[in-house]
């Protein structure tokens, strides 16, 4: 009982890490997803695990997309959409605007129910949470018995205007409901988003319910597939927050789950932080079809509310903040119509692929990559794919043509502004963040993202860069390092001209009491790390800072005056300007729960005493022009081993490329390290 | 332009008489009086041509230089070698520096309008004011920025700036859209030499004038609308300039909210410049010059590659605003385009005089309307610089309701006649690109505004709210429902956030069935709130549009159903309008209507038009539009002869 598994399913592999906590080894490898049933790859993959001694395995952790595929292909089950009289349509009026400026061809994305399916209950609470109309408990049994008698009907989703002041009639609601349809799963927002705002709220909530019936399902089928094939470890499941949950409490909330998989670079990526003593880092996930960017600030991964199934559609839970661009080594090259070299976002993905995979005959950032010879065509994929050089040549020598430049210029020009496209996500997630790049590392996993990590330092000016250890299975290496972790947050505003510090006491404490009770109710006891936060705005304004407090903040000795002088040094440090003197309101009370469970020991590597030996040298092209550089074979490479650019590192799942003015240095686990030596 | 001597006031607001254009020097002269005063040779050899009754249009176009520009060459000499990556980077990155101003502005500002409904637009311009990026915010603004931009560079003399100066200027004669549209600029130099500016425009909700929220329906005159400002700067050398602030703030009913927007709107400036500064440090300022210009002549391409893909010819559209507000009469708007290769002239002459309510446009309203408008036909990934609107000249001759003359009243022409001019561009467009056209959208921002005294505040409240009528049908898809008028993008308040920020309960917020025009493709419906005035009484006004005709189909669809107003005194059960409560012209256009507590207003937005013959309609979506409820069993029969 000492090997802790994390698995990843992914579009084309479900990536294993195993990692054995008595040898400290750690242990990775793939196999192909099988989508239509993604528990047979997973079933699959761990037949193919070299110390296949289940017995052996105490924990797995699972990435699942099952939530994201249903939402992306729309199909969760029929909701029935329950709420406040003459307020059904506003999961279909929405907040009125639109995607594109000028685009007279889009088309509004449709809410998660059908309207035809939407109900409404006489009832209403006012902005202070008092009680205008009663519910009528008749009228809500009457509503039960509809929703029976329409067979269609899988799952019920209840918002109520103010519920998260004064959940009263929601509570009610999903009583008697729950007695009337016993068989059909009801989410209420209260208890999904207790947040206002209705739409969102009310998208949320949709979001649940919509999910609930083919999460449960799969959750369900997981469990018993592991149990038939040995596998009795607890499984849990990766959140959307980066903390695990049980595969039942999975199937109670399954709006947790809409983003798992990628949140593993992200808390991978936060370790890497920490073994290597770096504060803050940016991480860019770059694939075939789409590039992933997230900050870990201080230590730690950044959260989002504006989460979007597709625009205009939210879910406003607390989420790992990734941003996801279209942009990856299959991008494709084109000329526009004012003559100018574009790249993306339309990608040839994995079928046809770049042109090198031998089908397609579009020139892709991959094809780029190889006729500047970054990418050996005989090494690709660790050697189990041979690339068409000739075919990549001709398919970029096709957009040379047009813009009368040799091929060789012009894949650097389809590199470059490959890359400028990803200094917009880098841009978008630092800079309008209010972040400074030069406080950052730039850590690159992924197939492609190492291939790239020289020049996006140079570009965004950071200074230093990193290229984990098995970056190709970075994800699923993530959830052998993942907590259990629960988020809850509350919508009560105060002002600081008439401030109520027993009621903000109050429910405070109300959140550490929920959020504690959801982690020991799964089972989760390890010390129980505590965080708690008020999300607070000049009166009037209508966003949010965050600031952390501890536990004596609002204690009645506590002097709150501190709370608004710390409120506003943030807003003078985020935006440059403050408004001394003006009214303060806290909007939303949140509080985090961790559980601490032990953290694995990554095994070190062994300390070079020799310099490291290219296994080649091949002509690479830069910026700067072309250079013969060394190729090492990241496998060989020692704790201390130094490369000064440029050089390559090649290993299985990926190529490093270092630049001209760069230098890579190996530190004690093997992570790759960047930093610029002369600009 | 003829100013005191001293500088201090304008005496006369000259313009040209065929584009109408601000003349601020000699122009060219024809003839006596404001009919012979012309900004070029191009504007007088047009009208020639008109007065001939020639009907070719003068091409290529010549688009009008302020005085300013004389000083700039016309075909700028290259500094760099052209360098597709650079500008591809600096592109995205300008855009970026705009969008991190517009998230600045949106987290910090203190008015509903501004945080949820996001009407303001940021952007950065050259030193000849020509627009190098900006940020897709508020499209009204988008457009209507390059004249914005120049007429300020125009009236400031270059010499007189320096840095940590600030300019703000909202007069809607000189550029601007109207008096809310506040416009903050801020030069931004590198080793001494003015390269540009950081400029932000955005709605400030309060300014003054007849009524709370500035939409006065029953204006007559500018002074009317609200608190009028010049040019003039309001920091200095990083220092605030007290005696603009006090001014200001001293002439709107909610000095701490305005001064919250307006600080935000520094904000928003002052983190433009030291962006932009360190981009054009890392580049160089040769290569910053050059890489904008060639950025604004690829954008150029771009918009001619567009232009010319259509067939030549004069393509023309026009429409009706139902009233002003004043007198109970309607008034045409009409477009003429004339395509000819790669270039438009949009012609705005044909259109009605000059109202004597609110409903007039002012040239930057019009000129924005007609990017908006053909912006919404062409390849949407073009970027929004000076330089894609080369191609396209309008005109607008002044004193009509498309160009508003000194000192007639145009708060409804940002808000209005915008959308509803760009909707006959596109419905002129029509006629050489179908396939991209649309239906009328509903036109209208519903622009219902009010204030109070807040019963728990003890402060006085004004909120200026939006709502979103259907779009349009067009091909292969039915118009959306409850989209915002195409002049802005902002969001509606959530009832949460009203309720608690106003004391008014909404009681409704629903799809007004069958109001989707019917067509092949269905107009989009629109939406009714109902609001309930609860413990203290209320000031109303509206500038609206809609009431009585619905939005134009197109190919053969039919009209959308028209919005209203309509209002439920305390104690009755019978919907009436203002037209009866109090003897108000128009139910769209009123000013100051006090509401008791226990009234109710009921505000409904217009449905969009159809696209093509309803008999063509596939019956699988009529049959699921009655399961939906988008439209009755009764409309499916009459208007779609729908049985099954």
């Amino acid at each position: 009982m000492s090997h802790a598994l994390g698995i990843d399913v992914g579009g084309t592999f479900t990536d294993f890490v195993a990692y054995d906590r008595v040898n400290k080894k750690v242990e990775v490898w793939k196999e192909l997803s099988t989508p239509t049933d993604p528990v047979v790859g997973i079933i699959g993959g761990l037949g193919r695990y070299k110390s296949n001694d289940a017995a052996a395995v105490e924990h797995i952790r699972l990435g699942t997309t099952v939530a994201t595929n249903a939402i992306l292909e729309r199909k969760g089950a029929v909701v029935a959409y329950v709420t406040t009289k003459g307020f059904k349509d506003v999961i279909f009026v929405q907040r009125g605007n639109r995607k594109y400026h000028y685009d007279a061809s889009w088309v509004k994305p449709n809410p998660l129910a059908k309207r035809r399916h939407c109900f409404e209950l006489d009832e209403r609470i006012d902005a202070y949470g008092n009680v205008l109309k009663p519910l009528d408990e008749a009228e809500v049994r009457a509503l039960g018995e509809q929703i029976k008698a329409n067979p269609e009907i899988q799952a019920v989703a209840v918002c109520t205007l103010f519920s998260y002041l004064n959940p009263v009639h929601e509570q009610r609601i999903k009583e008697i409901l729950t007695e009337v349809l016993p068989d059909l799963p009801i989410s209420i927002s209260y208890e999904v988003l207790p947040k206002w705002k209705e739409y969102e709220r009310a998208s949320t909530v949709l979001a649940d319910a919509y999910l609930k019936p083919v999460v449960s399902r799969q959750m369900g089928s997981m469990r018993k597939r592991l149990d038939e094939a040995g596998f009795q470890a607890p499984t849990v499941v990766i959140k959307s927050n980066g903390g695990e949950m049980t595969l039942d409490a999975a199937a109670e909330a399954p709006v947790n789950l809409v983003v798992s998989g990628p949140t593993g670079g992200v808390i991978a990526s936060r370790h890497v932080a920490k073994l290597t003593g770096i504060d803050h880092l940016v991480t860019l996930d770059m694939g075939g079809t789409s590039t992933d960017v997230s900050v870990i600030l201080d230590g730690q991964e950044r959260f989002t509310t504006a989460f979007e199934i597709e625009w205009g559609v939210p879910i406003q839970i607390p989420i790992i903040d990734i941003r996801t661009i279209g942009a990856g080594g299959g991008s494709i090259a084109w000329i526009d119509k004012g003559g100018m070299l574009r790249v993306g976002p339309q990608s040839a993905g994995a079928n046809p692929g770049p042109a090198c995979y031998g089908k397609g005959d579009l020139p892709t950032v991959t094809d780029a990559n190889v006729l500047l010879g970054r990418i050996d065509p005989d090494n690709f994929l660790g050697g189990r794919m041979r690339l068409d050089v000739e075919r990549a040549r001709k398919a970029v020598a096709s957009v040379a043509e047009a813009l009368g430049q040799d091929v060789d210029e012009t894949a650097l020009a389809i590199v470059r502004i490959a890359n400028n496209n990803m200094v917009g996500a880098l841009r978008s997630v630092l800079i309008e963040g209010g972040l400074d790049p030069r406080d950052f590392t730039l850590s690159t996993f992924g197939g492609a993202g190492p291939l790239h990590v020289g020049e996006l330092m140079v570009e965004m000016g950071i200074p230093k860069g990193i290229v984990p250890n098995h970056p190709g299975q970075f994800s699923a290496y993530g959830f052998i390092l993942t907590q259990a972790r629960v988020d809850r947050q509350r919508t009560a505003q105060l002002t600081s001209n008439r401030f109520d510090k027993a009621r903000a006491a109050a429910i405070m404490q109300s959140l550490v009491d929920e959020a504690k009770a959801q982690l020991t109710d799964q089972g989760f006891s390890d010390e129980i790390k505590l965080t708690r936060a008020l999300e607070m705005r000049y009166l009037g304004q209508n966003y949010e800072l965050e600031l952390t407090v501890d536990e004596s903040t609002l204690s009645p000795e506590a002097d709150i005056e501190q709370l608004w002088e710390a409120f506003h040094a943030a807003h003078k440090a985020r935006f440059g300007f403050n408004t001394k003197g003006d009214i303060i309101e806290i909007v939303n009370f949140a509080v985090t729960a961790i559980s601490d469970s032990a953290v694995p020991e990554i095994p070190k590597l062994e300390r070079a005493t020799s310099a490291p030996e290219p296994m080649g040298r091949r002509s690479v092209g830069y910026a700067q022009g072309r250079f013969e550089v060394d190729v090492h074979d990241r496998d060989r490479l020692l704790a201390g081993h130094v490369l000064e650019g440029p050089v390559i590192v090649e290993e299985a799942a990926s190529v490093t490329v270092v630049c001209p003015g760069q230098r890579l240095t190996v530190d004690d686990y093997g992570h790759l390290l960047i930093d610029t030596i002369q600009a | 332009m003829r100013m005191s001597e001293n500088g201090f006031y304008v005496e006369k607001y000259n313009k040209c008489a065929c584009c109408g254009l601000l003349v601020y020097g000699e122009g060219v002269r024809t003839g006596p009086g404001p009919k012979g005063l012309f900004c070029s040779p191009w504007c007088v050899e047009w009208t020639e041509r008109r007065a001939k009754g020639e009907d070719d249009p003068v091409m290529p176009i010549v688009q009008p230089k302020l005085p300013f520009e004389a000083a700039y060459p016309s075909k700028h000499e290259r500094l760099a070698p052209l360098d597709m990556v650079t500008m591809n980077i600096m592109d995205s990155t300008m855009v970026s520096i705009c969008r991190e101003m517009g998230i600045l502005l949106m987290k910090t500002s203190y008015s509903t309008i501004f945080n949820e409904g996001l009407d303001f637009t940021c952007a950065l311009a050259d030193a000849k004011g020509d627009m190098i990026a900006c940020a897709e915010f508020c499209p009204t603004m988008i457009g209507g920025m390059p004249l914005l931009i120049k007429t300020c560079a125009q009236e400031i003399p270059f010499d007189t700036l320096s840095e940590g100066d600030i300019l703000l200027h909202n007069d809607p004669y000189r550029g601007g859209l109207h008096c809310p549209e506040h416009t903050f600029f801020k030069p931004f130099f590198v080793d001494g030499e003015l390269l540009g500016f950081a400029v932000c425009i955005g709605h400030i909700a309060e300014i003054g004038g007849m009524v709370p929220g500035a939409f006065c329906g029953e204006a007559t005159e500018i002074f009317h609308e609200g608190m009028r400002v010049p040019p003039v700067k309001i920091m200095k050398a990083g220092k605030d300039v007290e005696e603009v602030w006090k001014l200001i703030l001293a002439n709107t009913r909610t000095p701490r909210q305005s001064y919250g927007d307006l600080r935000a709107m520094i904000g928003a400036v002052d983190l433009g410049v030291d962006r932009i500064t360190q981009i054009v440090r890392k580049y160089g300022k040769d290569v910053f010059k050059q890489t904008c210009e060639d950025l604004m002549d690829y954008a150029e391409r771009r918009m001619r590659a567009e232009i010319a893909a259509f067939a030549d010819g004069v393509y023309s559209f026009e429409d009706v605003i139902e009233n002003d507000g004043i007198t109970n009469t309607p008034y045409t708007i009409a477009v003429d385009l004339h395509l000819h290769g790669d270039e438009i002239v949009a012609d705005f002459g044909r259109s009605s005089k000059q109202a004597r309510g609110p409903i007039n446009a002012t040239l930057g309203v019009t000129t924005g309307a007609t990017y908006n408008g053909i912006l919404h036909v062409t390849d949407a990934s073009i970027p929004k610089n000076s330089g894609c609107f080369r191609p396209i000249r309008v005109l607008s001759p002044p004193g009509h309701v498309t160009n508003v003359d000194y000192p007639g009243p145009l708060v409804a022409g940002n808000t209005e006649t915008h959308p509803r001019l760009a909707d006959i561009v596109i419905g002129a467009m029509a006629g050489c690109t179908p396939d991209r056209a649309m239906a009328s959208e509903s036109g209208t921002s519903t622009n219902f505004v009010f204030g109070g005294d807040h019963p728990d505040h003890d402060e006085y409240f004004a909120c200026y709210d939006i709502m979103s009528g259907g779009w349009g049908g067009r091909k292969g898809h039915d118009g959306n429902n409850t989209v915002n008028a195409i002049n802005g993008n902002c969001r509606f308040n959530p009832t949460e956030v009203f309720e608690t920020r106003f004391p008014l309960r909404v009681e409704n917020c629903e799809l007004v069935q069958d109001s989707g025009g019917a067509g092949q493709w269905r107009g989009g419906l629109g939406y009714k709130r109902t609001l309930y005035v609860t413990t203290v009484p209320i000031t109303g006004s509206q500038c609206s549009d809609r009431h009585e005709t619905g939005p134009f189909p197109l190919f053969g669809g039919e009209r959308g159903a028209a919005g209203g107003t309509k209002v439920m005194k305390a104690g009755t059960d019978r919907w009436t309008t203002v037209r009866e409560t109090n003897n108000k012209v128009s139910s769209s256009k009123y000013a100051n209507v006090v509401f008791e507590p226990g009234d109710r207003i009921l505000l409904i937005t217009a449905g969009g038009g159809g696209y093509g013959d309803p008999k063509q309609r596939d019956p699988e979506l009529i049959r699921e539009d009655v399961a939906e409820g988008y439209i009755s069993q009764e409309q499916a029969r009459s208007a779609y002869g729908f049985t099954g």
